[in-house]
C-alpha cells in the first residue's frame, strides 16, 4: 500500500492546474447557470485538453487515449470537479460512456463513435429514469420494437442532464422484450438526438438549467447497428456503466477545494478560533479524507482490473453526504449573507457556499439513490436477502 | 498510489487470522476476560510470531517493517477481540526505548523480542487526557498514576514525570500495582510509588518522544479498533440473516439492512482511513498529523455509531453476556475514551488543517 501520488504525477497535476488558471474566465460558475457562455467554453476546453492528450488519456491508445494510469485519471477528475467541471457534459464519455463502447460494443461502433469523444466534439446525455422508473429502473417501459434491421422506439425519459445543451447522442435504454421478467428485457441504444420523433422538453431546477430535462420519443427509428451489447442483456452493460459512473466522479474533490475556502474565510474573520468552528470544520476535514481513500481504494481495484460495485457504492455514500454537509456547515458559517446567490454585488466567497448547498440538494438522489447506494452494499456486499 | 495491500501485507494478515482463530478462538477470549485477561502463554506464542519487533528498527533488535504491518496484525487480533499487552509494550515501551537508544537499549531489545512486557504510566489523578503534563516529579519516584495499561502484566514500566521519562522494573522496591475495576478494554491499573527508583531516558526533547509514542499508541489502537468494528459487522450480518421475525429474516427489512450497509461504511472507511495514517507514521513523521488526527477523529465517532447499530439490530440478546457482542462493544467504548477522544483529535486536526486559534 502507498498512499502518496508519484512525482510525476504531481508535476501533472500541477500542469493541469495551470492549464484550468490560464484557460477558465472569471466568470467561469459551472455548468447550471444561466449564462449562455457556458457550454461553449465546456466544448473549448474539451478541444484543447485533447489537443494535450490530457482528455481521453487514461483510454488505451488504439482508441486515441495514450493509456495512462488510472491514477492520472484521478489526477484529472479531481482538479476538474474541484474546477466545477468545465467538460460539462463530456465528462460522462470520458468516465463511463466510451468505456462502455470499448466493453461492449462493435469493432464497428468504437471507430464511428469513440474518436468524436477522444477529440472533445461530441456531447452525449443518458437517457435512463422514466416517471415511473427512478429507483425501480428495471421497471422501464420505453419501449423499442424490433423491426429488423432497426427498431423504433416510443416512450418517454425524464431527469435526462444536458439534453438541452443539445446532446448530439443518448445512451438509452430500452424494453425489447416485454414478455421476459424486467431486468432480462432491456436493452442499450445509441440515439441520434438530431433523430425524427425527439421532443426536449427543459425542466427548471433550484440549481439552474440543463440540469433537467424530459425527452419524449415519438416513433423514432434507431438502426440495429447502434444497439450496444447483445439485446436484451442491457442490463449488465448499465450496471457496469453505473459502477463506472460512480468512481469517475470525483465529489470529494470538489468538497475539499469549498472546505479549503471555508478555512482561509474562518481565518480571515477570526471565527476559527471558535472552538465549535473548529471542530465542525475539523469533522468535515477527516470525512474528506474518509471518501477521498474511499474512492482511491475503488480506483485502485479497478486499476486491478476489477469492477468495484459495492465499494463504488459505498464512496458514494461517503461523498455525496460530504457534498451536502460541507454546504450546510459552510452555509451556517456564513449565516444571512450566505443567503445571497454569486450574482448579488454583495455575496460572499463568490457565492460559492450557497451554490453548493442548492447543488447538492439531489446529490444523494442522481446515479443511484443513497438507499439505493445502501441496498447494493446490503445485498451484493453483506449477502443480505432482497426485500420481498 | 495503491491502496491493494502487497503480497506479502496480505500473507501477514492472512497469518494473523489464522492464527486468532487457532490461539484464541471467542470462547478462550471469555475465558481470559472472566480471570484477568492476561496469559503469559498466549503472549509467548505471540512473541514467537515475531510481532512484538514488527515496527522495531532492526538496529534496535527488531524486524524492521512497520506501523502498516503492525497494523494490520492489530487489527487480526482486534476482529478476534484478542486481550493482549501487545500494542501498548510495542508503541508505549519498545518504541520509545528504541528511538531513545543509549543506556536502555538493552531494555528495548528484550521488549522487541517479547521477552519482557512494557508499559507506560502516565495519566495522574484529575488530568484531562493522554496530552496533560505530568505533574509527578523525577526520581526517587513519589505519587499516583492511573489508568495504566496492562500495568498487572507488565515487566517494565516508563514513568512520565516532570523531569522526562523514566525506566524501571515493574517488580522494583517502592512499586504498587492495583487492577482498576473497568468498564471493558484493555486491563488498567493504578500504579503507587513510593520513593521508586528509576533510570532517565537520555534524550534531547523527551515531551516529542512521548507525543510520538502517543501517536504510535493511537494509531495501533485504533487499527485494533477496526477490527473490533469489522467482528461487530460481521455478527450483526449473522443475526440480520438468521433472526427471523413476521416470518422472515430481519435482514430483509430495509431498516435493518440499511444499519448493515451503514456499519460497512463505516469499517471501510476506518479501515483505509487507519492504513492511511499507519503508512503516514511510517514515511510523513510531523508531515503526517492530517492524516493521523482524521483517521483517529473520524473513528472514534464511527465506532460508537457501529457499535450503536449492532447493538439495536441484535435487541435483548445483545446486552445479554451469553452473547458475544459485548466482548466487542466494551472495546469500541474504550478505544472512543483512550489515546483521545474524537474531539481531542478534530482540535489537533483543526490545527493541522491550518485553522488559527488566534490573531
Amino acid at each position: 500500500m502507498d498512499f502518496a501520488f508519484s512525482a510525476e504525477e504531481e508535476a501533472f497535476r500541477a500542469d493541469l492546474r495551470a492549464f484550468l488558471d490560464e484557460e477558465l474566465p472569471e466568470w467561469w460558475r459551472g455548468m447550471f447557470v444561466d449564462d449562455e457562455r457556458a457550454i461553449p467554453l465546456t466544448r473549448e476546453i474539451c478541444r484543447k485538453l485533447a489537443e494535450r492528450g490530457w482528455l481521453t488519456m487514461a483510454w488505451p491508445p488504439e482508441h486515441g487515449g495514450s493509456g495512462a494510469s488510472p491514477w492520472m485519471q484521478t489526477i484529472v477528475r479531481e482538479e476538474m470537479w474541484a474546477r466545477e467541471e468545465p467538460r460539462g457534459p463530456q465528462y460522462m464519455n470520458l468516465n463511463y460512456i466510451g468505456p462502455l463502447i470499448m466493453r461492449f460494443g462493435t469493432a464497428d461502433q468504437q471507430a464511428r463513435f469513440l474518436p468524436p469523444m477522444a477529440r472533445g466534439e461530441v456531447i452525449w446525455c443518458q437517457g435512463f429514469s422514466e416517471p415511473d422508473a427512478g429507483s425501480d429502473l428495471a421497471a422501464l417501459r420505453t419501449a423499442a420494437d424490433d423491426r429488423g434491421d432497426h427498431f423504433v422506439v416510443n416512450g418517454q425519459k425524464i431527469w435526462t442532464s444536458y439534453a438541452d445543451a443539445p446532446a448530439d447522442w443518448c445512451l438509452l435504454l430500452v424494453r425489447t422484450d416485454p414478455g421476459a421478467p424486467k431486468h432480462d428485457g432491456i436493452s442499450v441504444l445509441m440515439v441520434d438526438m438530431a433523430s425524427s420523433g425527439i421532443r426536449v422538453r427543459p425542466i427548471g431546477t433550484m440549481a439552474g438549467p440543463h440540469e433537467f430535462n424530459e425527452v419524449f420519443l415519438d416513433d423514432v427509428v434507431v438502426p440495429r447497428a447502434n444497439l450496444l451489447g447483445e439485446q436484451n442483456r442491457g442490463w449488465e452493460v448499465i450496471v457496469t456503466g453505473l459502477t463506472f459512473e460512480r468512481v469517475g466522479i470525483a465529489r470529494y474533490a470538489r468538497a475539499g477545494a469549498l472546505l479549503e475556502r471555508l478555512v482561509e474565510h474562518a481565518n480571515a474573520t477570526g471565527l476559527a478560533a471558535d472552538p465549535r468552528v473548529r471542530q465542525q470544520l475539523a469533522d468535515l476535514r477527516a470525512r474528506y479524507e474518509a471518501a477521498r481513500v474511499l474512492a482511491y481504494r475503488a480506483v485502485s481495484q479497478q486499476a486491478a482490473g476489477e469492477v468495484p460495485t459495492v465499494e463504488a457504492s459505498i464512496a458514494r455514500m461517503h461523498a455525496t453526504l460530504l457534498e451536502q454537509d460541507v454546504g450546510h456547515v459552510g452555509l451556517e458559517l456564513l449565516g444571512p449573507v450566505g443567503l445571497l446567490r454569486a450574482d448579488d454585488t454583495r455575496a460572499a466567497l463568490r457565492g460559492e457556499v450557497p451554490r453548493q448547498w442548492v447543488r447538492n440538494v439531489p446529490t444523494t438522489v442522481a446515479a443511484g439513490t443513497l438507499e439505493v447506494q445502501k441496498d447494493i452494499v446490503a445485498q451484493r456486499g453483506l449477502g443480505l436477502p432482497r426485500p420481498r | 498510489m495503491d491502496l491493494t495491500p502487497t503480497p506479502e501485507q496480505e500473507l501477514l494478515a492472512e497469518s494473523a487470522r489464522a492464527w486468532v482463530a487457532r490461539a484464541c478462538p471467542i470462547e478462550r477470549v471469555r475465558d481470559l476476560e472472566l480471570g484477568g485477561a492476561h496469559d503469559r502463554r498466549l503472549f509467548e506464542e505471540i512473541a514467537g510470531l515475531g510481532w512484538c519487533g514488527l515496527p522495531i528498527p532492526a538496529n534496535a533488535g527488531g524486524e524492521g517493517a512497520g506501523m502498516l504491518e503492525f497494523a494490520l496484525v492489530a487489527e487480526a487480533l482486534g476482529q478476534g477481540s484478542v486481550p493482549t499487552p501487545l500494542l501498548s509494550s510495542v508503541t508505549l515501551a519498545a518504541l520509545p526505548l528504541a528511538w531513545a537508544g543509549g543506556a536502555t537499549a538493552p531494555v528495548a531489545r528484550a521488549l522487541a523480542r517479547g521477552q519482557r512486557i512494557g508499559t507506560l504510566a502516565l495519566l495522574e489523578p484529575g488530568m484531562r487526557d493522554e496530552w496533560s503534563p505530568a505533574t509527578m516529579p523525577g526520581p526517587p519516584l513519589r505519587g499516583t498514576k492511573l489508568l495504566v495499561p496492562w500495568a498487572t502484566a507488565a515487566d517494565v514500566l516508563i514513568v512520565a514525570t516532570t523531569s522526562g521519562l523514566h525506566v524501571l522494573d515493574a517488580v522494583a522496591p517502592g512499586v504498587r500495582v492495583t487492577p482498576h475495576r473497568t468498564l471493558g478494554g484493555d486491563p488498567l491499573a493504578m500504579v503507587e510509588f513510593d520513593g521508586a527508583r528509576a533510570n532517565a531516558l537520555e534524550v534531547d526533547d523527551s515531551d516529542a518522544l512521548l507525543r510520538r509514542a502517543l501517536d504510535h499508541a493511537a494509531v495501533s489502537h485504533l487499527a485494533y479498533a477496526v477490527g473490533i468494528a469489522a467482528g461487530m459487522l460481521e455478527l450483526a450480518v449473522e443475526h440480520a440473516r438468521d433472526r427471523h421475525q413476521f416470518g422472515r429474516p430481519i435482514g430483509s427489512f430495509q431498516a435493518v439492512a440499511h444499519r448493515c450497509a451503514d456499519m460497512r461504511a463505516d469499517v471501510d472507511a476506518c479501515r483505509f482511513l487507519a492504513y492511511q495514517a499507519a503508512w503516514a507514521l511510517d514515511r510523513r513523521g510531523e508531515d503526517g498529523r492530517v492524516e493521523i488526527a482524521a483517521a483517529l477523529a473520524y473513528s472514534k465517532d464511527a465506532l460508537r455509531r457501529i457499535a450503536r447499530h449492532a447493538h439495536q439490530m441484535h435487541g435483548a440478546v445483545g446486552f445479554s453476556t451469553e452473547h458475544d457482542l459485548h466482548l466487542f462493544s466494551r472495546r469500541a467504548k474504550a478505544f472512543e475514551l483512550t489515546w483521545g477522544t474524537a474531539s481531542h483529535h478534530r482540535e489537533r486536526l483543526a490545527t493541522a488543517m491550518g485553522l488559527r486559534s488566534g490573531p
